[in-house]
């Protein structure tokens, strides 16, 4: 069985991955195997940062010739070193999924000799996960920049979920800080997997052979290069526009790493939040993201970005929520998707007053300055006065992240598919 | 005011239903712990499964799923479950036609509301219900839920494991016990586990990942707790030591 140190080490070095989730993927068990995956994901423990554990996220090992500027890892650091084999981990996520400790296995690697020698270890242990172990959970593996197109193909045939990762949110700052990757490793394979969903979905593949079920991902470090935000969500947008990726994660930067070319302070964790929620106005409410900022400008601190963008379009404001289209609806800040979908059904029954909203726990206080209901008005006339109201309401999630699995969510995070 | 006390059983809050319909003040609970005020009556519901059917297909003739949510609700700790069921029965009889998403009804939103509570906790101890291994391979999960769901919590693990399993709501000691092949509910007091040789190796490399996946320099448990209620926190070795 691994050596506990092993893990810590190996663990250690893999956290600062923020892709957790473990949705987008019905693979079902086989007679006599173990496991299956549930596609809303399931997270089965949260640590004291707030995270959820739902994968086993382990890195096979933090050896690694590369020497880029941000990672705890690279060659010229002073680390604690391991590797472990395709065995150990194996037997460590069949001991821990059969306790329910996760959901599957998320396995990454530090690049050791080449990247072609670090890809086809990585394959040969999912190989024997699914093969051997008959195991049929989660697994959501970690592409290797400059690994050949074929591995990474084969690869993908067994797992669930890739990822490359694109690190930094431009070509000069991944020059800078991780000269030995290039836009070019990280985009093409990127590419390349998009392609073979596509013709697995147009050949109508069988499930079970088809490759990543649950689609690609990908991460970007936000503060230790100078993009802004509008930068940052130009590139998120064309991500999941040309590159069809199911999520972009944001990974707040912090200064573990000394160096000339980084940053001493971290960029904070109201930034990270504020990009997700501009990434969630992306995909689920219908936002372009010139809609919500300029190319060179960062998004507001004060209010959230849906909040920020009725402020500057209030001539469209208040609207009826007895008539208003969905389309709408998911534009009133404070209305989420789940209140909104609600307000579409409840109306059918009758028109609705500003107090069966209340009932229906539909949050007011901010959407109450941009509604009407029955064409009455229950909000603040002034935008000063708006903007003040709003500011109030918006105090006590300053350092939340978004809370994914709140009560109220539940339903919503079902309906979208992502979790 | 007329109390119909019930014994907890659906087929006996099904017979109260019908009893208690052209009440005009009354009120059915199967509460052990109720207050009675002056000038209360109390009727102790006995079982007719006639009265108990004619119910039931009054609920199908208009929504063919409002027995089943009916059924689940009846699982809930809250203690007024039998009245919000009740009252949303009175409710889409009178309508007749589906009323699950007439929002603004408050007997909807309050049924509503307790479904969703028993949802999410099953779907929270689909990841937070933790099994041992026993010395004879069965695998062991002891747990306190809110809600009475071991039944429905079955299926899940039941597709997912070939290894037989018990997963044991020890407040309310009853346990669904899974073969490898198939699974059944019954009573079970206390259990006594002999657990295998693996068992404290496995656990404690959990232990060690769980304290070295979290970043320090980012703490917020404010969120954690809100995430994975402390309540919960008895039976997750992470959380022990």
């Amino acid at each position: 069985m691994i050596d506990a140190e092993k893990l810590e080490i190996l663990t250690e070095s893999a956290k600062y991955d923020v892709s957790c989730s473990s949705s987008g993927s019905k693979r079902v068990n086989s007679a006599g195997g173990l496991g299956n995956a549930s596609v809303g994901g399931i997270c089965h423990s949260f640590t004291p940062d707030g995270r959820c554990i739902s994968l086993l996220k382990i890195l096979m090992s933090n050896d690694c010739i590369y020497d880029c500027e941000y990672c705890p890892n690279r060659r010229s650091a002073d680390v604690r070193r391991a590797t472990i084999t395709p065995t150990e981990i194996c037997e460590l996520v069949i001991g821990f999924y059969q306790r329910n400790y996760i959901e599957g296995l998320f396995l990454s690697s530090a690049v050791f000799g080449t990247p072609d020698k670090t890809m086809e270890l990585l394959i040969k242990t999912v190989e024997m996960l699914r093969r051997e172990y008959r195991f049929n959970g989660y697994i959501h593996l970690k592409g290797i920049p400059h690994a050949d197109d074929l591995l990474i193909m084969k690869a993908a045939r067994l797992v669930d979920r890739m990822s490359f990762n694109v690190e930094l949110p431009s070509e000069k700052s991944l020059k800078l800080l991780a000269p030995q990757k290039t836009k070019q490793s990280l985009l093409l394979p990127m590419k390349n997997l998009q392609n073979a969903i596509t013709y697995d979905k147009v050949n109508k593949v069988r499930r079970k052979d088809a490759v990543i079920p649950a689609g690609q991902t990908t991460q970007m470090i936000i503060g230790a290069s100078p993009e802004t935000d509008g930068q940052i969500l130009k590139l998120t947008e064309a991500l999941y526009r040309n590159m069809g990726l199911k999520r972009v994660y944001y990974s707040s930067y912090i200064p573990v790493v000394q160096s000339n070319l980084l940053p001493t302070v971290g960029a904070g964790l109201l930034r990270e939040h504020r990009l997700y929620q501009a990434d969630w106005l992306i995909r689920f409410y219908g936002f372009d993201v010139n809609e919500i900022v300029d190319e060179g400008e960062n998004l507001s601190q004060e209010y959230d970005p849906k909040c920020a963008w009725a402020l500057r379009n209030m001539h469209l404001f208040p609207v009826e929520v007895n008539t208003a289209p969905l389309a709408t609806l998911l534009r009133v800040p404070g209305i989420g998707a789940k209140s909104a979908y609600r307000i579409i059904e409840a109306r059918k029954f009758g028109k609705l007053e500003f107090e069966h909203l209340v009932k229906m726990r539909v949050v007011l206080k901010r959407a109450r300055h941009f509604i009407t209901c029955k064409g009455k008005f229950y909000g603040v006339e002034n935008i000063n006065q708006v903007k003040n109201c709003l500011l109030l309401g918006d105090g006590g999630e300053v350092t939340e992240q978004l809370s994914m699995f709140s009560e109220k969510s539940v339903a919503l995070s079902a309906l979208t598919g992502e979790v | 005011m007329i109390f119909y006390i019930c014994d907890g059983t659906p087929e006996n809050f099904f017979t109260a239903v019908f009893d208690a319909y052209n009440t005009s003040e009354c009120m059915i609970t199967s509460d052990k712990e109720l207050q009675l005020s002056l000038g209360c009556a109390t009727v102790s519901v006995q079982t007719d499964l006639k009265k108990c059917e004619r119910v039931r297909r009054g609920l199908k003739k208009y929504d063919k799923h409002a027995e089943e949510d009916i059924l689940a609700a009846l699982r809930s700790f809250n203690t007024n479950k039998e009245q919000i069921c009740f009252l949303y029965i009175k409710r889409l009889l009178a309508h007749k036609k589906p009323i699950r998403n007439a929002f603004s009804l408050p007997e909807v939103v309050d049924l509503d509301t307790i479904l969703h509570q028993i949802t999410y906790e099953i779907h929270r101890f689909t990841g937070f219900l933790r099994f041992k291994e026993t010395a004879n391979g069965t695998f062991y999960a002891p747990y306190s839920p809110d809600n009475d769901i071991t039944d429905l919590l079955m299926p899940h693990f039941a597709a997912r494991f070939r290894a037989p399993f018990i997963i044991h709501d020890v407040k309310r000691k009853i346990a669904g016990l899974f073969n490898g092949n198939e699974w059944i509910m019954t009573y079970v007091g206390d259990a006594e586990i002999c657990l295998s040789e693996s068992e404290r190796a496995f656990e404690s490399l959990w232990k060690k990942y769980y304290k070295s996946v979290n970043i320090k320099e980012r703490p917020h448990e404010k969120q954690m707790k809100g995430y994975m209620p402390v309540r919960y926190w008895k039976f997750l070795p992470e959380k022990n030591g």
